[in-house]
């Protein structure tokens, strides 16, 4: 019971952190119709911003604030200003290669530029445990539970609680009525971009410390965050919240019980389920296509 | 009095096809203006084109005797001027109050009062009323998505309404209503009319309810103006009945 306890509460914490890249995912495609390859990336590459920061003598502190302000600007900001606006009004697919490209760009210029060996980075949380119920809990766990669900809380928040927020939504529900409105639609967009590079970044400064920093990083996040937003609902922000808590723990549960050869096979096989049983997501809602 | 409304000499082309023909009008104050013609002759272009949202090849719109050339379609919308489109146009994830706060929250306020400020911007107390107005009380807290297409036309209605424009533009709000909610929608917008004096122009091709509604019509035809008089004086005019109405 205290290895079930055990894996649950790993499994949780490990989906939490897919959580965070996840709802990136459903933000940009709400917001844009922006399915971004490259955020698998967008959640490796802070972490070399943060060793890089330590590198120049920077306390840890100060490396992960440089890390989420650079994330914002240029994971944010200018991914929005120099790829995602000059290619939308070519189609979505040429969008999807250019972050795919994108993606390829950022892994091999960190494998090139910084090291193509995983690099140690530093616990920003106690590395003791806790006994739960006979279970040995680690704080790291229940310390990035928490930070993961008070970031998507906070989130929530502000989307529901704040005019911007609202606007927020309005954009990603209905874009030419809420411009119509007044609602500053690109100014929203953008702001959709930065959330999403923020998120991004967090789960770089959660998760590094269980992997090590290393360039291929992104290629599992990235296809995992993607299937969790798949699997909880593209189109809904609590959505990719179950999608992420239920991979990580099915991923846990699988190589434990299982085999960890099979590790990477249970989100896959979760996902065909998913799609053949309720295509929109566990909690997704069916959107209608005029034809 | 400057016509709250004056379209000088529109003309807006697609290649080698004329839209919109060197077409002008004025609206005045409290007016309810009706766009009719056949599908194709420019209505809907016209109405782009008044809206910011397509730039004519040449003349003016002027709203309260100012020119709206350049400015984008919300920036019209701060200024006075509220729309109504001939698709559904409501957030169908928020609910119909908050739908129609907003349609008002963008009109005030600095980047500060939207990341701090009130949610509803202190305008629930104004969307309650026209809520009430167009008869949605029991409907307030549901999500619009979840209610039926004459329901959701009505919350259209409502959204445009809110923050008192000076025009509001109406495309085809009768397209798709059950007659029940028709008749409802039709009275509603006349007393709208008579108790705040609010201008409309109309584009709809249900004739009943267009004749009904409007002082005046003008009918539209391949993009140029064909006729144009009160309802009686349109639905007698030999022109329009061949282009239009037939027998």
């Amino acid at each position: 019971m205290s290895e079930f306890i055990q894996i649950i509460v790993s499994g949780l914490s490990a989906g939490s952190i897919y959580a965070l890249a996840a709802v990136g995912f459903t933000l940009l495609w709400q917001a844009s119709q922006t399915i971004n390859f490259a955020q698998g990336e967008f959640v490796m590459l802070p972490a070399f911003f943060v060793l890089g920061a330590m590198g120049l003598g920077a306390p840890m502190w100060l490396a992960i604030a440089v890390a989420l302000g650079l994330s914002v600007l240029l994971l944010g900001a200018a991914f929005k200003k120099l790829i995602v606006e000059p290619m939308l009004p070519h189609g979505t697919l040429p969008l999807i290669i250019a972050t795919i490209a994108l993606g390829l760009l950022m892994k091999e210029s960190v494998k090139e530029f910084y090291s193509a060996q995983g690099q140690p980075f530093p616990p920003i949380f106690p590395t003791e445990v806790v006994r739960v119920f006979g279970a040995a809990i680690s704080v790291a766990d229940i310390m990035n539970l928490a930070v993961s669900f008070a970031a998507i809380l906070t989130l929530q928040l502000f989307l529901q609680r704040t005019r911007t927020g609202r606007c927020m939504q309005a954009t990603a529900q209905n874009r030419g009525v809420a411009e119509i409105l007044g609602v500053n639609v690109k100014r929203m967009v953008m702001y959709t971009f930065l959330i999403n590079a923020a998120l991004a970044a967090i789960a770089s400064i959660l998760i590094t410390p269980i992997y090590l920093a290393k360039f291929s990083n992104g290629e599992t996040l990235g296809l995992v965050a993607f299937i969790a937003a798949i699997v909880g609902g593209f189109n809904q922000i609590r959505g990719a919240l179950v999608g992420g808590l239920l991979i990580g723990v099915i991923d846990n549960l699988s190589a434990f019980y299982v085999s960890s050869e099979y590790r990477a096979a249970a989100p896959l096989i979760l996902l065909i389920v998913i799609i053949m049983v309720r295509p929109q997501g566990i909690m997704g809602t069916s959107e209608g296509r005029t034809v | 009095m400057t016509p709250v409304l004056s379209v000088r000499n529109i003309s807006k082309s697609f290649g080698a096809i004329k839209a919109v023909n060197n077409v002008s009008f004025d609206v005045h104050d409290g007016e309810v203006l009706g766009l009719i013609g056949p599908n194709g002759s420019g209505k809907s272009t016209l109405f782009n084109c008044i809206l910011g949202q397509s730039t004519p090849n040449s003349g003016e719109v002027l709203f309260k005797g100012d020119s709206v050339a350049g400015k984008e379609a919300h920036e019209l919308n701060k200024r006075g001027i509220g729309r109504t489109f001939q698709q559904l146009s409501v957030f169908p994830q928020m609910s119909v109050i908050d739908n129609i706060i907003m349609a008002g929250q963008e009109h005030h306020g600095t980047m500060l009062s939207r990341l701090m400020g009130a949610p509803d911007a202190g305008l629930t107390e104004e969307a309650e009323q026209l809520i009430s107005f167009f008869r949605l009380d029991h409907l307030r807290d549901q999500m619009a998505g979840s209610l039926s297409y004459g329901q959701q036309k009505l919350v259209d209605a409502a959204v445009a309404f809110m923050s008192g424009p000076g025009l509001v533009l109406l495309d085809e709000p009768a397209g798709g209503v059950n007659l029940t909610m028709l008749e409802h929608l039709k009275e509603r917008l006349q007393t709208y009319n008579r108790e705040h004096g609010s201008t409309f122009v109309v584009i709809e091709h249900n004739m009943e309810f267009v004749m009904s509604l409007c002082s005046r019509i003008i009918v539209l035809a391949e993009g140029v103006i064909i006729a144009e008089g009160s309802p009686d004086e349109v639905k007698s005019n030999q022109r329009v009945i061949d282009a239009y109405l037939g027998d």
